[in-house]
């Protein structure tokens, strides 16, 4: 699995990654609030120099852009044919702008770095009594480690199907897929428990 | 929580995950390819029940927030949760939260198949399609300023599938149960 961090060391990447998701927070109710397009063009354009700050080009940006631009593009032009041409302006350089701010900080922030941010932002969440801080960086963990796995093992039941000539439907594929991986799951726990990874009982 | 029940979580959600990047499935009947994503989400309610499948749908929102390219069609990062359509995906994790509980208060191992299997359905239909189509057309009229009423007509053309993912969790739920019985329900 290739994240979508891109090595670099501009003072984007410098900045401390609960301050980014921080400011993008502020950024957003910001923008949700201002609706004459001419503001929001002026926060467009602000998106677009600050991704463009990442140095990526234009042909490694557009492959990394385009599924959501073709979503926001799809959304202008519904908005365009329900409200006005003022709204679906509005709209169109809103999402522009969110969807690059919320980019840069993807890029430029690590993996490692948001798994700290989440554990951190965890912590309240150790009071209900159903989850550790500690744990969420575990599971994240264990859904990298496994996840490749599970793409074999899928393709493996694929490939079971075209041997017997039978047609992979959602039903045959998915059952045997998620029984062989839970199985997994007590050799796991098991695996953890005996490493004394969790500390709590 | 126990280390299990963490597991079970962390690899229900990467069969997700994959579910996401597996080549969509056609389905005979419907010229539409289906994502199997939110089929995903129905079945982590449906097998792990509330506690374990809003656990593994979490884990793949993390995911998301974090910058992996886990939705379907490589999407990721945090512009997924700014787009008109980011009501669907938040409402995943209501989804198999409200799937887990109902199935786990509409299915017991005494009844017989066809009981289960409606159950489940039931359950599938009220998290996966009631409550997270909610959501997204909550988020769609607001996030995008159409109205309701033109949110809920555009929301209306996916309904027909995420039911017919409904099924296919309920059938594919009892077809887990059945071949899988250490699996308890209850978490």
């Amino acid at each position: 699995m290739k994240s979508l961090h891109v090595e670099g060391d501009t003072f984007l990447h410098r900045l401390p990654a609960g301050l980014k998701l921080a400011g993008l927070a502020a950024v957003s109710l910001l923008l949700f609030l201002l609706h004459s397009p001419l503001l929001l063009a002026f926060a467009a354009v602000a998106g677009i120099g600050l991704y463009a700050m990442l140095g990526l080009g234009w042909r490694n940006s557009w492959q990394r852009l385009r599924v959501i631009l073709l979503t926001i593009v799809v959304v202008s032009v519904f908005t365009l044919v329900i409200n006005s041409p003022v709204d679906a302006a509005a709209v169109f350089f809103r999402l522009i702008a969110l969807f690059l701010f919320a980019a840069t900080i993807t890029a430029t922030t690590s993996t490692g770095d948001f798994i700290a941010v989440v554990t951190t932002a965890a912590k309240p969440l150790e009071k209900t009594g159903l989850i550790t801080a500690s744990d969420i960086g575990l599971a994240i963990g264990l859904v990298i480690r496994f996840l490749p796995e599970v793409l074999d093992r899928y393709q493996a039941i694929r490939d079971a199907h075209h041997a017997r000539g039978l047609k992979p439907k959602p039903l045959t594929l998915a059952v045997p897929l998620i029984i062989l991986t839970l199985r997994n799951a007590d050799e796991i726990a098991a695996a953890i428990d005996a490493r004394g990874i969790r500390s709590q009982k | 929580m126990s280390t299990r029940d963490l597991v079970l979580a962390a690899l229900f959600a990467a069969i997700i995950v994959a579910l996401g990047l597996v080549p969509p499935i056609m389905l005979g009947f419907i010229p539409v390819p289906i994502t199997a994503q939110s089929l995903g989400v129905m079945l982590a309610g449906v097998i792990l029940g509330a506690k374990r499948g809003g656990l593994a749908v979490l884990l793949v929102l993390v995911l998301v927030a974090i910058g992996l390219p886990v939705l379907s069609g490589g999407r990721g990062g945090l512009a997924t949760f700014f787009l008109p359509t980011a009501g669907y995906l938040v409402g995943w994790f209501f989804a198999a939260v409200v799937t887990g509980y109902c199935s786990e208060h509409f299915v017991d191992r005494s009844q017989n198949g066809i009981v289960q299997i409606a159950g489940f359905f039931l359950a599938a239909l009220l998290g996966g399609v009631v409550v997270d189509h909610l959501m997204g057309i909550a988020y769609l009229a607001f996030g995008t300023g159409t109205g309701l009423a033109t949110a809920f007509l555009g929301d209306l053309a996916f309904v027909p599938g995420d039911v017919l993912k409904a099924m296919i969790a309920a059938l594919a739920g009892r077809a887990v149960m059945v071949g899988y019985p250490l699996l308890p329900q209850r978490a």
